[in-house]
């Protein structure tokens, strides 16, 4: 018999282990934030061939918000991104949890057929689908690059969703639907809101790759789709200009500051 | 007894849904899952049966694909060089799958963990990096791993004797620009699959008697398990086609699987021996995931 | 329907019509960082068409998205061996020589090129030449060609293109071979050759090769003359030597597919390229070598003394398609590199 007492005080083995967790997750961000620290560094070198430092200058910031191109650019990742994320989180969390509520006979081959985008290297990818689309007489622009897109965005959805209703207390639907609810207000009122972190987690996921999509992007899209990977990738050639480290170093800074300030803002509303 | 409420029975007594309770599937079930399936049709099955089409086919002088039968393609995609690479690529994609699972997880865990204002700051940050240019961020490790890179001054001006290292350009540093890449397609999954749950599982761990290193190894690695089965799924099989960054901080001196295949639509102009590669890179996929899947469902 | 309502859903329709007949528009499919704004500004500026600018990184990409997929471009850019696969396949359209008056321009050696003798499809946009360049503060021995780059002492210390038939180019040259003369045999005779080279290279890159030079990771490369140019401009310590040996030149040409639906206006904004002012203006963007004669007079002689971009005569070689045996490079390249 354990020698407690009714309500245990919290043991020092288990604070010690968040300390050490907590170090942990910040050794983590730091190995994840040098890059970008460098990244930003350099969008204030004078050289514009962004490999040797020589000097400080806050010209390249200025260019960017001049070079059209390139913001037209940034803004068509950011919409495409956008969209195929809403698409994917759809598409994903619905699949996931009609494989997990029914028993489909055909359930092991869709989920194989669901996890192959993430294996199909992106240029089979990106030449099927284009002479797919050519066969159609469909026209390249916005609607080929999601449709391209959210195909190999929505599997991460599905999978994260799936990992997460694999813990999921089968009581909780029934019990929605014992009060009375239809199938579908169960859903929507009580599962989703209990899978929202792995929904959560999924969208962030569609959302990064889709934002970083290049070779799939390259084949289905036109000029006027075309994404800052596709844009950044070609200057490689005469060296990356550091107006594209100012371009993502303003990305950065805005988000990180959302995130920081965001329950001010929330606190502010309420 | 530990305090537990109506509501949470500890997940740890719950399985996978008893089968009872998953129902057949009526019209309607297979209506809603409809537009997956249409949509998985037309963009996945199509495009790879227009690719299994061209496997099988013939390339003229000008490079243009001819509609004559052949098996030629898929003999050669069993030659010794080619299955070599094959498996140069699954190890690198193992490794980085290993190391992004044992530095990943304590992290997934602690978001997991941490105050509910808290959590989803934390996994925002974690992706933000990410929103960056792909190549600047290489970029960024270039100039960071270089001969005389930031890494190599900061080692010098600390007086502990370690010479410059020479990583870039070295299977190292592939290593490093791998694990970066993937780590938060290791940290989210777990994330999205342990928050929330185990507050009264450990407090029953520890209840019972168990210290932290048995409440961690025996109790929430196990409920945490369908998160990184999730992570290694959502790592491993995009890193074996991976060639970009293997290729920038490498030196692109190895050739990986993702490199032959982009070579054989681009610099030989052969498509369809790069669809035979192709179609049997993802046979083998579709069939170990196959065999996987029925093994984790008699495992129950 | 009210009168308003159908007044303004006239209007609007009448003029929707009319925008778009009148905004004509160029759909232009070329390298990226080879077009400078300026010139389609000014363009668009002149003519009151839009240039639709749309871009790739290789030909091999140019080559397979239309191969793939019928995307309608009205001006492409192709190098010389992939122009001449265009043209073998019937996908370029004649040119009308009477629309380009500023094609006397181009300098004499630029006509008749080994991929269109007739000029009929192409013409010359920029050109240049694949060549050595060599930190000469580091590296003090003469280098003259490609047995100098390859010896062992430079172990490690070399950057080359990352592009199969480059390199097995290289190694024809040193045997006297030409580059356009690739057969089985004579890649199983250099394959020693480049087995060689391999263990001494440190960094395959045809993205952006002048990175690993600058940053003092390799002290010698055999890249392009852009690469060389933009190095040399950054600092004279970097010198660029054509391979006595022998060494590929490239032509890149602007051409119009035969499915493009404003011919006209490609053949405007070639004839737009042509002329002397805006071609220098390509040439201050981009240091490439500038096959416009006139142009050349505009140049300054800082742009005119970068070697890499105007170098001294050399063996200079054109790549014709060779078909097939772009697999066997593969092939052997593939094998080479895995076996290391």
């Amino acid at each position: 018999m354990p020698a407690s007492v009714s309500r245990p005080p919290f043991p020092t083995g288990l604070r010690l282990l968040n300390w050490l967790l907590g170090g942990w997750t910040a050794v983590v961000f730091v190995f994840l934030y040098v890059p970008i620290a460098v990244l930003v560094v350099y969008s204030f070198n004078q050289s514009r061939l962004n490999v040797i430092w020589t000097g400080f200058t806050l010209d390249w910031y200025r260019r960017v918000w001049e070079h059209r191109p390139l913001l037209r650019a940034a803004q068509n990742s950011l919409v495409i991104a956008a969209v195929s994320t809403a698409l994917s989180v759809a598409l994903g969390t619905v699949g996931a949890w009609l494989l997990y509520r029914y028993r489909y006979r055909a359930a092991r081959g869709i989920q194989t057929l669901v996890a192959v985008p993430m294996v199909m290297p992106e240029i089979l990818m990106g030449i099927s689908l284009l002479i797919f689309f050519a066969t159609l007489g469909m026209g390249l622009g916005f609607t080929t690059v999601i449709i391209g897109h959210v195909t190999f965005c929505f599997p991460f959805v599905l999978v994260a969703v799936q990992a997460r209703l694999k813990g999921l207390d089968p009581a909780l639907e029934e019990a929605a639907l014992d009060l009375g609810a239809t199938p579908l207000r169960a859903f929507w009122l009580v599962i989703v809101p209990c899978l929202r972190p792995a929904i959560v987690a999924g969208g962030l996921m569609a959302f990064t790759l889709s934002l970083d999509e290049l070779i799939v992007t390259f084949f289905t899209t036109s000029a006027a789709s075309a994404t800052l990977p596709i844009r950044v990738f070609g200057m490689a050639k005469v060296g990356l200009n550091p107006m594209l480290n100012a371009l993502s170093a303003i990305f950065i800074l805005a988000t990180v500051a959302f995130v920081l300030c965001s329950d001010r803002l929330r606190r502010a509303s309420r | 007894m530990s305090p537990t409420t109506l509501k949470t029975r500890p997940p740890a007594l719950v399985a996978a849904p008893p089968e009872e309770n998953r129902r057949r599937p009526r019209l309607l079930a297979w209506l809603l899952l409809a537009p997956m399936l249409l949509w998985l049709a037309a963009f996945v099955v199509i495009p790879t049966a227009i690719l299994a089409v061209y496997s099988f086919c013939e390339r003229d002088e000008v490079g243009r694909v001819v509609y004559r039968f052949t098996l030629e393609n898929y003999r050669r995609v069993f030659e010794p060089v080619y299955l070599h690479i094959f498996w140069r690529s699954i190890v690198y994609a193992a490794l980085t799958t290993a190391i992004c699972v044992v530095v990943g997880y304590p992290v997934a865990y602690f978001i997991a963990r941490a105050r509910e204002a808290w959590r989803h700051k934390l996994l925002l940050l974690v992706m933000i990096p990410f929103w960056t240019s792909f190549l600047i961020r290489t970029y960024a490790w270039i100039t960071i791993l270089k001969q005389e890179g930031l890494l190599n001054g900061l080692l010098q001006s600390l007086p502990l004797g370690i010479g410059p290292l020479d990583l870039l350009y070295t299977p190292t540093a592939v290593v490093i620009g791998l694990v970066y890449a993937y780590l938060p397609f290791m940290i989210l999954p777990i994330y999205g699959s342990a928050e929330k749950l185990e507050n009264a599982v450990i407090e029953a761990a520890y209840d019972l008697g168990a210290g932290p290193v048995r409440a961690f190894s025996s109790v929430i690695v196990p409920l945490t398990m369908p998160g990184i089965a999730a992570g290694t799924l959502l790592v491993f099989v995009p890193a074996i086609g991976m060639f970009a960054i293997t290729d920038l901080m490498g030196g692109a001196k190895v050739p990986m699987i993702g490199n032959v295949i982009q070579n054989q639509f681009l610099q030989a102009r052969d498509w369809p021996f790069g669809a035979a590669l192709g179609v049997v890179f993802m046979l083998m996929f579709a069939v170990t995931y196959w065999i996987v899947q029925r093994r984790g469902a008699q495992m129950g | 329907m009210k009168p308003s309502r159908f007044l303004l859903a006239a209007g609007l329709l009448l003029g929707t019509a009319a925008a778009l007949s009148a905004k004509e528009e160029l759909n232009l499919f070329a390298w990226s960082e080879y077009v400078p704004q300026k010139v389609l500004d000014g363009f668009k500026q002149e003519t009151g068409i839009e240039v639709n600018y749309e871009t790739y990184a290789s030909n091999e990409e140019l080559l397979s998205k239309l191969l793939a997929g019928g995307a309608a471009y009205d001006l492409v850019q192709p190098s010389d061996y992939a122009a001449e696969v265009m043209i073998k396949q019937g996908l370029l359209a004649p040119l009308d020589p009477a629309l380009l008056p500023n094609r006397k321009n181009l300098g004499a050696q630029f006509r008749h090129l080994p991929h269109d003798p007739d000029d009929r499809y192409t013409v010359p946009y920029m050109t240049g030449t694949v060549g050595i360049v060599v930190n000469t503060d580091v590296v003090k021995d003469p280098i003259r060609g490609f047995r100098d780059v390859f010896q062992p002492k430079f172990k490690d210390r070399i950057v080359v293109l990352n592009d199969n038939r480059e390199i097995v180019t290289w190694a024809l040259y040193t045997r006297g071979i030409s580059a356009n003369a690739i057969s089985k045999e004579n890649l199983e005779q250099i394959r020693p050759v480049v087995a060689d080279w391999i263990k001494l290279i440190k960094v395959f890159d045809s993205d952006s090769p002048k990175t690993a030079l600058l940053n003092g990771d390799v002290d010698l490369g055999v890249v392009w003359s852009g690469e060389a140019a933009i190095l040399w401009r950054e600092n004279r310590k970097f010198k660029y030597v054509l391979a006595e040996e022998g060494a590929h030149q490239f032509i890149d040409v602007l051409a119009i597919p035969v499915a493009a639906k404003h011919k006209e206006a490609a053949h405007k904004f070639i004839n737009y390229i042509l002329r002397p002012e805006v071609s220098k203006l390509i040439s201050d963007e981009f240091p490439y070598t500038n096959p416009n004669v006139e142009a050349r007079k505009l140049l300054s002689p800082e742009q005119l003394a970068n070697p890499a971009s105007y170098p001294s005569e050399g063996k200079l070689e054109t790549f014709h398609d060779i078909g097939k045996l772009a697999a066997d490079i593969d092939r052997l390249m593939t094998d080479l590199k895995s076996g290391r």
